[in-house]
C-alpha cells in the first residue's frame, strides 16, 4: 500500500521521477507514521481534558478552566510541566527494566494506532491480520506494565503489576472471543474489509451490532471486557488509587509517568476503535455511501465519522469511570472466568450456527429482503 | 500440583500500609503481613496524631478545653464540644436552659448529619468510586455554611459553652435549617440508587468483616459500628440525655440486608440510615424549640466542686466517653477521654485476618474512624 | 446457583450501574448543578460572626490581659506600662495567627470589645514573623528602650528632687514608673514594679524583629 501511493506520489509529481521507489516509499512510511504519531499524541492530550471536564461535570464542579479557551491548553501545561520534571529513578530499582518499561506500555498501545481504519483509505497499514495484530501489540503493555511493578522495587508497585498481569492475561480470552463473531460474518482478519462488510441498508441496519442477537451482546461483553483490558474504572485494580497507592507505576514522575498515562488514553482509543470497526460499521456514514463519494469527500466523511463513534465509546468509559466503584481483584478474575469467558464462547457458538443456518444473513437483511 | 507448589518456595510479605496511604483516613499505620493479595496479619499503629490532648485539658481551665474538643474528633466538633460541656455541668450540677438544650442538639444532629456524610463519601472513594464523596461534600457545605452563620467556624466550632452555648441562633437560622433538610432528604435515597445497591458496592461489602453482637459488645464497638452488629444500643434511647426524651426517632441497626448481619454493609447502611433518623430529630427540635435565656449563671473563674464524673454521649463515632476528676481549682485534675475509634480498632487485628488487601481498606471505611479521635 | 441466579446477577449488574449512570448523566449534563465558586474572582459573603483574624483597636483597649489570660494557645501577648494616671498604656500587643486557632474565646471575654474577629481570611505569608500580628505601630524594642532611659531619668530626679512628683508625661507616653505586662504572670505582674523592663520579655514567641510587618 505504501509503495503503491509512493508510486501514486511520483507520478503526480513529475519532479520526483528520479528519486528511487525504495526511498519514496521510506519517505511516505515516515509521514504517515509521523501523521499517525501526531493525531494519537494530540488525542491523548485532549482526552486527559475531556476526561478531567467529564468528572468536573459529573461532579457538579467546572474541571480545568484556567490555562486558554475553557481550559483547552490545560494539557499542554500539564505536559510541559511533566517534562521539565525530575525524573526519579529510585536508588533500589533495577534500573535498566524501569527505564525500558514506560516505553515498552507506550509503543504497545500506540502501535496498535496502525491498523485502526479511520476512513475509507485513511488506514496505516491495511493488515490482512488486523485483529490478531492489535491483539498481539496491545499484549505488550502487559510486559511493561509487569517490568515497571517489578523493577520499581515497591511492594505496592509489584502488588500492581501482579494484578495488571492476572488481569490482562484473563481478560484477552473474552476480548478475542467477542471479537471474533465480526470476524467470522467478515470473513476476513482485515479492519477494513470488516469494516467494508457492514455497508449498506442505510448505514446503520448493516452494523454487525444489529446482525443478530448474539452479536449485539458480543458487542456490550467486548466492550466490558475491553474496559478491564484497558485498566479502566471499574477494573481498576492494577492502579487501585485507594489501595496500592498508585500500583504499578508508583515510583514513576516527570516524562516517564506520562508515557503511562499516554498510553492508558491510547488504549482507550484502541479499544474503542476496535468496538467501532467490528461492531459500529467503522467509518460507514448513515444514509450515505462513503466509498462512492469522490476520495477526498468520501475520506472526510468517513473519517468524521469513524472519529465520532469511536470517541463516542471513549466518552462512555469516562462516564462509567465517574460512576462506578472498583471490582476487588477475586471479583474481577471471577467475572472473566465464570461469567465473561462462558458467556463469550456461547455467543461465538450461538454466531457461527447462526451464520449456518440462514448462510450468513443478518436478521436487518432478512427482514429488507421480506420486503423485497 | 501441589509437588509443584512445595518446590516453589514462597514467603509472607510485609508491607506497610500507612502512615502516609490515600485510605487509611488520615495517619493510621497498618502492619500488613500478607500471603499475595490475602492479609495474614494486619496490625494498627496508632499514635502519630498524638497530642496529649488528655493532658492539655489537666493544664487548661474548663471553658479553655472546649475548643480542643474541637480537634477531638475535627468531624464531629458540635458533638464533642456538648459532651464536654454536659459533662462539666454534671459535675457542678448546673441547669441548662432549656432553649440551649434544644439548640445543641439541633447542631449536634446538623454535625451528626455532616459527619456520617463524609463517612459515606469517604467509603465510596475508597472503594473506587469518587463521584459519591464529591456530591457528599456539597451537602456538607450548606450544613457548613449553617455553622458559619451560628458561630463563625466551618470546622472547629467551639460553639457550646459550660451552661449553655456562646450565642442565640441567628435570625432565619431555623428557616435556612429546614430549607438544607428539604433540600437533603431526598438526597438520601439518590445515594442509595446511584452506590449503595450498585451491585459492584454491595459485592465488595458484603459478607466482608463480619462482627457478630457478642463479640461488638466484648470488644466495646459503640455507635454505628455496634448497631450495624444488631445491637439496638444508642445513648440517646437507652441512657437519654439533654432533650433526647422528647423527641422520637429510630434507632438503626444493622439486619444483613445483602450478607451477614455486622459486616461492612451493614455498618454503611447504618450510617445512611441515621442519617434519615437525624432529619426527623432535627424537624422535631426545629419545631419544639422553646425561646428564653440560652446561657445558665457561670461564674466567669468558674471551679467545680470537688468530686468526679463520666459522662456519655453519642457522637457520630460513637460513645465519647469523659472521665473527669476535679480537685475544686479551676484546672481539672484528671481528664480521661473514651473515644470510639481507638476503642475500635481493638477489633481490627481479628475481623482482618485472611481477607485481601482491597478488604482492609474497607474495614477501615466502615468503620468510619477518625485518627485525632484514635492518638487524641 | 443455577442459572435464575446466574442470570439474575448479571441482570442486577446492568441494572444497577445504569441507575447510577443516569444520575450521574443528570449531573454532567445539568449546568445548574454546577456549585464551584471560582474563588479569587467570586468569593463567598463571610456570615455576621464570621471569625476571621483578631483585630485589636488599641484605642479602645484597656491592657486588661483578659484575652491574654483565657486564649489556650498563648498566641496573644501583651506588654503594657502604667502610666502617670495609674491607667495602664498599651506598649505592644502581638497576636500570633499563624498560632491563633480561631477559637474566639478572647473576643468573648473582652472587657472594652475592643478586639474583634475580622472577615479576614487571606494570609500567605513567605516566612513566618509576617504572621505575627503588630498593633501598635511602634516598635517594642524602641519603646523598651526609651521606657528604660525614662525610668532611669525618673528614679534619678526623683533621688534629686524627692519633693517632686510625677511629671506631665511628655507626648502621650507617660513617664513610665514601671512596666508591666507579661501574658503568663499576670495581674501579679502589673502590680510589682518591674525594675528591669528590658529583662522581662513580655513576647514569649520572641517575633523575629527584622520580619515584623505593622498590621494594618
Amino acid at each position: 500500500m505504501m509503495e503503491s501511493l509512493a508510486v501514486s506520489l511520483v507520478n503526480a509529481v513529475p519532479a520526483l521521477s528520479g528519486v528511487p521507489l525504495w526511498t519514496m516509499t521510506l519517505l511516505v512510511m515516515v509521514v504517515v507514521a509521523a501523521v499517525v504519531l501526531t493525531f494519537a499524541l494530540l488525542y491523548a492530550g485532549l482526552a486527559t481534558y475531556v476526561e478531567r471536564k467529564v468528572a468536573g461535570d459529573i461532579q457538579a464542579r467546572i474541571g480545568p478552566n484556567r490555562v486558554g479557551p475553557l481550559g483547552l491548553l490545560q494539557f499542554l501545561a500539564d505536559g510541559i510541566k511533566l517534562l521539565l520534571k525530575e525524573d526519579i529513578i529510585p536508588a533500589k530499582a533495577d534500573r535498566f527494566l524501569f527505564a525500558l518499561a514506560p516505553y515498552l506500555v507506550f509503543i504497545g498501545s500506540f502501535a496498535a494506532f496502525v491498523v485502526v481504519p479511520f476512513g475509507v483509505g485513511l488506514i496505516a497499514s491495511d493488515l490482512n491480520i488486523g485483529v490478531y495484530y492489535v491483539m498481539a501489540i496491545s499484549s505488550l503493555v502487559v510486559v511493561g506494565v509487569m517490568l515497571a511493578g517489578w523493577s520499581s522495587n515497591n511492594k505496592w508497585a509489584l502488588l500492581g503489576g501482579m494484578r495488571a498481569a492476572a488481569q490482562i492475561v484473563s481478560y484477552e480470552v473474552p476480548v478475542g472471543m467477542a471479537l471474533l463473531p465480526a470476524v467470522l460474518i467478515a470473513g476476513s482478519l482485515s479492519l477494513q474489509d470488516i469494516v467494508r462488510s457492514q455497508g449498506g441498508l442505510l448505514g446503520i441496519f448493516g452494523w454487525n451490532l444489529f446482525h443478530n442477537p448474539f452479536t449485539f451482546v458480543s458487542f456490550f461483553l467486548y466492550y466490558t471486557a475491553a474496559l478491564a483490558e484497558t485498566n479502566r474504572t471499574p477494573f481498576d485494580i492494577p492502579e487501585a488509587e485507594s489501595e496500592l497507592v498508585s500500583g504499578y507505576h508508583v515510583e514513576y514522575s516527570g516524562i516517564r509517568f506520562a508515557f503511562f498515562f499516554l498510553a492508558e488514553y491510547g488504549d482507550m482509543f484502541v479499544v474503542s476503535a476496535l468496538a467501532t470497526a467490528c461492531f459500529l460499521g467503522g467509518w460507514h456514514v448513515p444514509f450515505l455511501d462513503a466509498e462512492a463519494l469522490p476520495v477526498a469527500w468520501g475520506n472526510l466523511f468517513s473519517l468524521g465519522v469513524f472519529l465520532a463513534k469511536a470517541l463516542g465509546l471513549v466518552l462512555l468509559m469516562m462516564w462509567i469511570r465517574w460512576t462506578l466503584p472498583r471490582l476487588r481483584v477475586d471479583q474481577l478474575m471471577r467475572m472473566s472466568w465464570k461469567y465473561l469467558v462462558p458467556i463469550t464462547f456461547f455467543n461465538l457458538l450461538g454466531v457461527s450456527l447462526w451464520l449456518l443456518v440462514f448462510h450468513g444473513k443478518g436478521i436487518p437483511r432478512m427482514i429488507a429482503s421480506l420486503f423485497g | 500440583m501441589k509437588a509443584r507448589a512445595e518446590a516453589l518456595p514462597t514467603q509472607e510479605m510485609l508491607i506497610n500500609m500507612g502512615p502516609q496511604h490515600p485510605s487509611t483516613h488520615g495517619v493510621l499505620r497498618v502492619i500488613l503481613r500478607t500471603d499475595g493479595e490475602v492479609v495474614v496479619n494486619a496490625r494498627p499503629d496508632v499514635g502519630y496524631l498524638h497530642r496529649a490532648l488528655e493532658k492539655i485539658g489537666e493544664r487548661v481551665t474548663y471553658a479553655q478545653f472546649m475548643p480542643f474538643t474541637d480537634r477531638l474528633d475535627y468531624l464531629a466538633s458540635m458533638n464533642c464540644n456538648a459532651a464536654w460541656a454536659w459533662t462539666v455541668e454534671k459535675l457542678a450540677g448546673i441547669e441548662v436552659p432549656e432553649r440551649a438544650e434544644y439548640i445543641r442538639v439541633i447542631v449536634c444532629e446538623l454535625n451528626r448529619i455532616s459527619s456520617h456524610l463524609i463517612a459515606f463519601g469517604s467509603f465510596t472513594a475508597d472503594m473506587g468510586a469518587f463521584t459519591p464523596f464529591l456530591y457528599a461534600i456539597r451537602e456538607r457545605e450548606r450544613i457548613n455554611d449553617l455553622f458559619e452563620d451560628i458561630c463563625g467556624n466551618r470546622l472547629t466550632y467551639n460553639y457550646v459553652r459550660i451552661g449553655g452555648v456562646s450565642a442565640d441562633l441567628p435570625d432565619r437560622f431555623l428557616e435556612k435549617t429546614k430549607e438544607f433538610l428539604d433540600y437533603f432528604e431526598p438526597k438520601i435515597p439518590e445515594y442509595n440508587k446511584l452506590i449503595s445497591y450498585n451491585k459492584i458496592f454491595v459485592h465488595r461489602l458484603a459478607n466482608v468483616a463480619a462482627i457478630s453482637g457478642g463479640e461488638a459488645v466484648a470488644y466495646g464497638l459503640t455507635g454505628p459500628n455496634l448497631r450495624g452488629s444488631g445491637v439496638s444500643f444508642d445513648l440517646r434511647r437507652s441512657e437519654p440525655y439533654s432533650v433526647y426524651p422528647k423527641l422520637d426517632f429510630d434507632v438503626c441497626v444493622g439486619t444483613g440486608e445483602r450478607g451477614t448481619v455486622g459486616d461492612c454493609f451493614d455498618r454503611y447502611m447504618v450510617r445512611i440510615n441515621e442519617m434519615r433518623e437525624s432529619v426527623k430529630i432535627l424537624r422535631q427540635a426545629i419545631a419544639q424549640i422553646p425561646g428564653g435565656p440560652v446561657m445558665a449563671k457561670v461564674p466567669r473563674a468558674f471551679k467545680p466542686p470537688v468530686g468526679e464524673v463520666y459522662f456519655r454521649a453519642e457522637n457520630p463515632r460513637g460513645e465519647t466517653g469523659i472521665y473527669l476528676i476535679s480537685d475544686g481549682t479551676v484546672n481539672p485534675y484528671r481528664l480521661k477521654l473514651r473515644a470510639p475509634s481507638f476503642v475500635t480498632m481493638n477489633i481490627f487485628e481479628k475481623v482482618t485476618k485472611g481477607l485481601m488487601i482491597a478488604d482492609i481498606v474497607a474495614v477501615i471505611g466502615s468503620f468510619d474512624i477518625i485518627l485525632p479521635e484514635i492518638d487524641r | 446457583m443455577g442459572l435464575k441466579g446466574y442470570l439474575h446477577d448479571i441482570w442486577e449488574a446492568v441494572a444497577t450501574t445504569a441507575k447510577g449512570m443516569r444520575i450521574t448523566a443528570r449531573y454532567g449534563v445539568d449546568p445548574r448543578e454546577t456549585i464551584t465558586l471560582q474563588y479569587p474572582e467570586e468569593r463567598w459573603e463571610p456570615s455576621e460572626r464570621f471569625r476571621g483574624f483578631l483585630h485589636n483597636d488599641i484605642k479602645r483597649c484597656t491592657s486588661c490581659t483578659m484575652c491574654v489570660k483565657v486564649c489556650p494557645v498563648d498566641c496573644i501577648s501583651l506588654e503594657s506600662v502604667r502610666g502617670a494616671d495609674k491607667k495602664l498604656v498599651l506598649a505592644s500587643y502581638d497576636i500570633n495567627i499563624g498560632r491563633c486557632m480561631y477559637c474566639g474565646l478572647c473576643v468573648e471575654v473582652c472587657p472594652p470589645k475592643s478586639l474583634t474577629h475580622t472577615s479576614g481570611y487571606e494570609k500567605a505569608t513567605v516566612t513566618r514573623g509576617e504572621l505575627i500580628l503588630h498593633f501598635v505601630p511602634e516598635d517594642a524594642e524602641e519603646i523598651k528602650a526609651r521606657v528604660a532611659k525614662q525610668v532611669a531619668e525618673a528614679a534619678a530626679k526623683a533621688e534629686a528632687e524627692k519633693s517632686a512628683k510625677a511629671e506631665a508625661p511628655p507626648m502621650g507616653w507617660p513617664a513610665p514608673v514601671f512596666a508591666a505586662g507579661n501574658p503568663g504572670a499576670g495581674a501579679d505582674a502589673e502590680k510589682k514594679p518591674a525594675q528591669e523592663p528590658k529583662g522581662e520579655p513580655a513576647n514569649r514567641e520572641e517575633p523575629p524583629k527584622e520580619g515584623g510587618e505593622k498590621a494594618e
